[in-house]
């Protein structure tokens, strides 16, 4: 897909522009860089970036399709845009900047500069750190749940957006939207990979 | 469906009104209508015909474009009612507007509301149990609250009679304290709920397990579909599969040609006549144009859903009843229960990795009660007993595995984990100081009073919230479960949506609102038969018994009626 493409391809340049890679100067670079394919409703170019190359590591594409090909990222920027409140949206900008922030901090560039050595280090340091959900029953959580990190939240998201893309509900998962009968037994076998519909 | 008739007309002294069109209101409505009576219906919303009016219920996630997620404007106007954790854009249109209808909570307080013909009928959880001989004696036994004014001798045949229309799905399992209704076929238990079964019933004799019996069809019933295990039940079913009044009990009220049904219509009070010594008929607000109306008849059945049904009561003052409409005692708006909500434990189950499911049941499991049941079964911790749900499935949460990449995708795809959990459901006493009162200093869209809400679980349901936790962690211990894990999520009432008492049932007017048939002790011409009517609240779901005694004091409503004597 062009687009991933397009993405690698601004990494590669954003990388090769920005002499002092602070945050400032970067938001301040921001109107050379190059544009992303599809225009956000919230995220700027960096934020978007920052989402998309996160998801698509999560994701990524194999023998079936990754996220970025599930706009998995476009998505999660229209969630924010139109079901986030003005508090929730300032939250997850903070939230990007601050991961920004401590990847310049401990790796000496915003994320989508790094190598791709030094962003899968962040990923798995993020795994360990980044708090855990907890069980939930019947639409809620149960037990008192600790703050989440930005990077499980955001693969939750993912997960979901994922999950519920047309294209992985109806061919990739179990599509059954009438299933007509309960069978409360089946090998897993005879059905392969989980129901799509929740 | 033929279409509803929404004329109403204001010359005319319609035979009887019911305020309401839920659960208890569509059973007024179908049995006043079948025995022959005029009957106008007021609904505070809109219509919803079963089916034509259920926009979601075919949608899948990726229809919508925040797939499920609430806008920023759609959870302010449900700023309350969100706390449940139901909602998302499939159903919120079946949720009433917090804003335009706002309520105070003087201690935390859920109250969910349903604004619209059929109320929460189309969203209850449709779990459908009897209530037991325990249950009706529990007062007069312990002392809390008043003596029901009947026994369940006097109420079976009338579950009996709803049953055989509704169509009850569960297993008979003979037990005293869960008695069996008419069944259609049971749903099946999963391999992992059938192993939990086996497990606990050996280790732990006197408690059982079985599916829930529920108001969903497995088999077609008068004339409606089966379910088809879509687990969309929340949007409407357009099988008819599960019962709401929408589905079930007004397409047949309105086949008698005797339903007059008329939406957005906001019962201000219901008119009293000092002379007469009875009500004579309701006041509206027109929720459009605002207009006042009123519209007469011989007698009125209260169906608005409890705290709604006390707060038109509380509202309808009269010389006679300065302090609402058949509030002699003094107790009217008092004794608020609620079942406790969200306690229990929850588990891994291994060993079934090669086992899966087809179809999405909207039913779990049940544990009946197995406390205070007989000498051998007292427990000296708390008073009554607890129920359980739950149920198995495949779940876990794939955004806690700490991998990502490749082979992650891959196996986000593949079923989860088995995990198991059981949540109880504990009886509420009868507190006097749970209570409603009219709030006139904040008002609604239409400038009527507004409730304050004033209720706590006590002691005693908070002895039992501790009871069902140790039980919910030591069964799915023995069971063999991994990872058990009790939670208790200290809700408050409302929680349970399962809002009973305000105008209870008594045998003495001087304690009670309503008598042995529901009638306003005093105004024997108003029928109080939804959750507010309750005396006392038993630990398993009440909408049956609301149908129950709905259909057994619309019945006598109409004898009387007949004698003359209303």
């Amino acid at each position: 897909m062009d687009r991933r493409n397009a993405l690698k391809k601004t990494g590669l340049f954003a990388g090769a522009a920005i002499v002092t890679p602070s945050l400032f100067s970067l938001l301040q670079a921001c109107k050379d860089e190059p544009r992303l394919s599809w225009k956000p409703l919230f995220f700027t170019d960096i934020e978007a970036q920052t989402i998309a190359t996160l998801v698509d590591m999560i994701l990524p594409k194999t023998d079936t399709p990754g996220a970025l090909e599930m706009k998995v990222d476009i998505f999660i920027d229209t969630v924010v845009a139109k079901g986030y409140d003005e508090n929730g949206q300032q939250d997850m900008r903070k939230n990007i900047a601050k991961f920004n922030e401590d990847c310049e901090v401990n790796y000496g560039a915003i994320f989508t500069e790094l190598n791709e050595a030094d962003r899968i280090k962040v990923l798995k340091n993020e795994e360990v750190a980044s708090g855990k959900f907890n069980l939930s029953i019947w639409g809620k959580t149960i037990g008192e749940q600790k703050p989440v990190g930005f990077y499980r939240s955001l693969k939750a998201m993912a997960i979901g957006a994922y999950l519920t893309s047309e294209e992985i509900g109806k061919n990739v998962l179990n599509y059954d939207p009438v299933p007509g009968k309960y069978e409360p037994c089946k090998p897993v076998a005879d059905i392969g990979n989980k129901w799509s519909l929740g | 469906m033929a279409n509803f008739n929404i004329d109403a007309k204001k010359e005319v002294t319609y035979d009887a009104i019911v305020i309401g069109s839920g659960i208890s209101g569509g059973w007024a409505a179908k049995e006043l209508c079948e025995k022959g009576l005029n009957t106008l219906v007021l609904e505070r919303g809109k219509i919803v015909e079963h089916v034509v009016d259920y926009p979601t219920m075919n949608l899948d996630p990726w229809d919508t474009e925040l797939r499920g997620g609430l806008t920023p404007e759609q959870k302010a106007k449900h700023y309350k009612a969100i706390r449940s954790g139901w909602m998302g854009t499939d159903t919120e249109h079946f949720y009433a507007d917090d804003a335009a209808n706002p309520y105070t909570e003087k201690k935390p307080f859920l109250w969910l509301r349903g604004h619209q013909m059929g109320g929460k009928s189309l969203l209850w959880g449709k779990q459908t149990y009897r209530w037991c001989e325990l249950d009706f004696e529990a007062n007069a036994k312990d002392g809390y609250g008043v003596d029901w004014p009947i026994r369940y001798k006097d109420i079976e045949p009338w579950y009996t009679y709803v049953e055989k229309f509704v169509g009850i799905s569960g297993q008979a399992l003979g037990l005293p304290q869960l008695p069996d209704s008419h069944f259609l076929p049971p749903m099946e238990l999963n391999c992992v709920e059938k192993h939990v079964k086996e497990r606990i019933e050996k280790s732990f004799p006197g408690r059982n397990m079985t599916i829930g019996r529920c108001a969903h069809l497995t088999v077609p019933h008068n004339g409606r579909g089966q379910c088809q295990y879509r687990n969309r039940c929340n949007r409407g079913c357009p099988y008819g599969a599960y019962f709401s009044s929408n589905a079930v009990t007004l397409p047949p009220a309105n086949a008698t040609g005797n339903l007059t049904i008329r939406p957005f219509s906001i019962v201000q009070s219901i008119m009293y006549d000092d002379k007469k010594g009875k009500a004579i008929g309701v006041r509206i607000i027109d929720a459009v144009t605002n207009e006042t109306i009123e519209y007469m008849s011989k007698i009125i059945f209260v169906n608005a859903s409890a705290l709604s049904t006390t707060q038109i009561l509380l509202n309808s003052t009269s010389k006679r009843f300065e302090n609402g409409l058949g509030n002699d005692s003094g107790e009217l708006g008092h004794n608020l229960m609620d079942h406790t909500y969200r306690v229990g434990a929850i588990g891994s189950v291994e060993g079934f990795e090669d086992k899966y499911y087809k179809g999405r049941r909207p039913n779990g499991i049940y544990i009946p009660r197995y406390w205070n049941i007989d000498e051998k079964s007292k427990n000296d911790k708390f008073l009554r007993g607890f129920g359980f749900q739950g149920g198995g499935y495949r779940g876990g949460n794939a955004a806690n595995i700490e991998e990502f990449g490749p082979d992650y995708k891959d196996s986000i795809l593949k079923p989860g984990p088995w995990e198991f959990f059981i949540t109880g459901f504990a009886e509420c006493l009868p507190y006097h100081d749970n209570k409603i009162s009219l709030n006139t200093d904040v008002l609604d869209k239409w400038g009527q009073p507004t409730l304050t809400i004033d209720a706590e679980f006590k002691e005693n349901e908070k002895a039992a919230n501790k009871q069902i936790q140790e039980d919910a962690v030591e069964m799915l211990e023995k069971a063999g479960l991994k990872n058990v894990q009790g939670f208790d999520e200290e809700h408050p009432p409302g929680f349970g949506v399962h809002e009973m008492g305000t105008a209870r049932m008594g045998r003495d007017p001087k304690t009670s609102v309503l008598n042995e048939f529901n009638q306003v002790h005093a105004a024997k011409n108003v029928f109080v038969t939804d959750g507010a009517c309750m005396t006392s609240s038993s630990c398993v779901n009440p909408s049956l018994t609301y149908m129950a005694l709905t259909a057994r004091a619309a019945n006598y409503a109409v004898s009387e009626l007949k004698k003359q004597n209303l």
